[in-house]
């Protein structure tokens, strides 16, 4: 019997963003925007969706006079990202 | 990219090329060691051909390049720090790095008149070999831990030589340990940013 993967982190676009952040210790929006080549609105709205499921942290500041958003991978999403990889190797080995 | 549902081995292809993206961007560019392996180079040359042709306060040199590379390095961080849009756990590492390296560097110059200038010459190449041999392994890069093998055997050779031959040593040392691997790294860097 398979545990259903996370809905929070099948989607294209946030699991991208979850698998950039757990490998840097934070990034600014817009690199996350030229990673995943998806557009700003899009990608405000699934991180917006990301930090209310507590996987991430959002730090709004300024550098140089313009707005600066930072985001970092919480202990809750690291731990979310490691059961979905885990149930998604059991849904792969099973279909080979 | 669009936010739709997922077959298994598309999400798996999508964490495996995020992840792959975020680690294969180099967190060095090689500018500092090439900056400071010629700046100590120029200051141990010069001060070696003052020695050569009894040219008097020749050791002047350092207290010039030294500080003048300090600011320059200084500024060149703030100028860096300002583009970075990504913190990764490998920059952080060589922060530490660095920083306990730079803390070693000041002790064992504050203390060179307790110990006398051989053996600081001594230590200041088995830092720069302690220095470059995290560093490599941090990066991942063969030349930098290879670099710093031989500037341990350069720091080791320089106990059979008189203060001025170390002075050759050291540039010899700092040309294996960080000029060359440093240049190495930054074709590396620049081939990464054109990718």
């Amino acid at each position: 019997m398979f545990k259903e993967l996370d809905p929070i982190l099948h989607s294209q676009l946030r699991l991208a963003i979850i698998s950039l952040l757990v490998s840097v210790k934070e990034a600014e929006f817009t690199y996350l925007k030229e990673e995943t080549g998806a557009s700003a609105g899009n990608i405000s709205v699934q991180i917006q969706k990301l930090k209310e499921a507590d996987y991430i942290d959002i730090e709004k500041k300024f550098k140089d006079n313009y707005p600066l958003t930072i985001c970092k991978i919480t202990p809750k999403g690291i731990s979310a990202f490691e059961d979905y990889v885990k149930i998604l190797k059991q849904y792969i080995n099973t279909k080979k | 990219m669009e936010n739709t549902n997922l077959e298994a081995t598309e999400s798996m292809d999508i964490i495996n090329k995020m992840i792959n993206n975020a680690k294969s961007k180099l967190a060095d560019d090689g500018f500092l060691l090439i900056f400071w392996g010629w700046n100590v180079i120029a200051a141990a040359l010069i001060h070696y051909a003052t020695l050569k042709l009894h040219i008097q306060h020749g050791e002047y040199v350092w207290a010039i390049l030294m500080p003048l590379g300090g600011i320059i390095s200084a500024v060149y961080g703030f100028k860096q720090g300002k583009k970075v849009k990504v913190k990764t756990y490998v920059g952080t590492y060589l922060g530490y790095l660095w920083g306990a390296f730079g803390i070693g560097m000041v002790l064992t110059l504050v203390c060179m008149p307790q110990y006398g200038i051989k053996v600081t010459y001594f230590m200041l190449m088995i830092l720069y070999g302690v220095a470059t041999f995290v560093c490599g392994g941090i990066l991942n890069f063969k030349p930098l831990i290879i670099g710093s093998l031989l500037s341990f055997a350069c720091a080791f050779l320089s106990n059979f030589c008189g203060e001025v031959d170390q002075l050759l040593i050291i540039s010899i040392a700092l040309l294996c340990s960080y000029v060359i691997p440093g240049h190495l790294l930054r074709s590396k860097f620049k081939s990464q940013q054109h990718v």
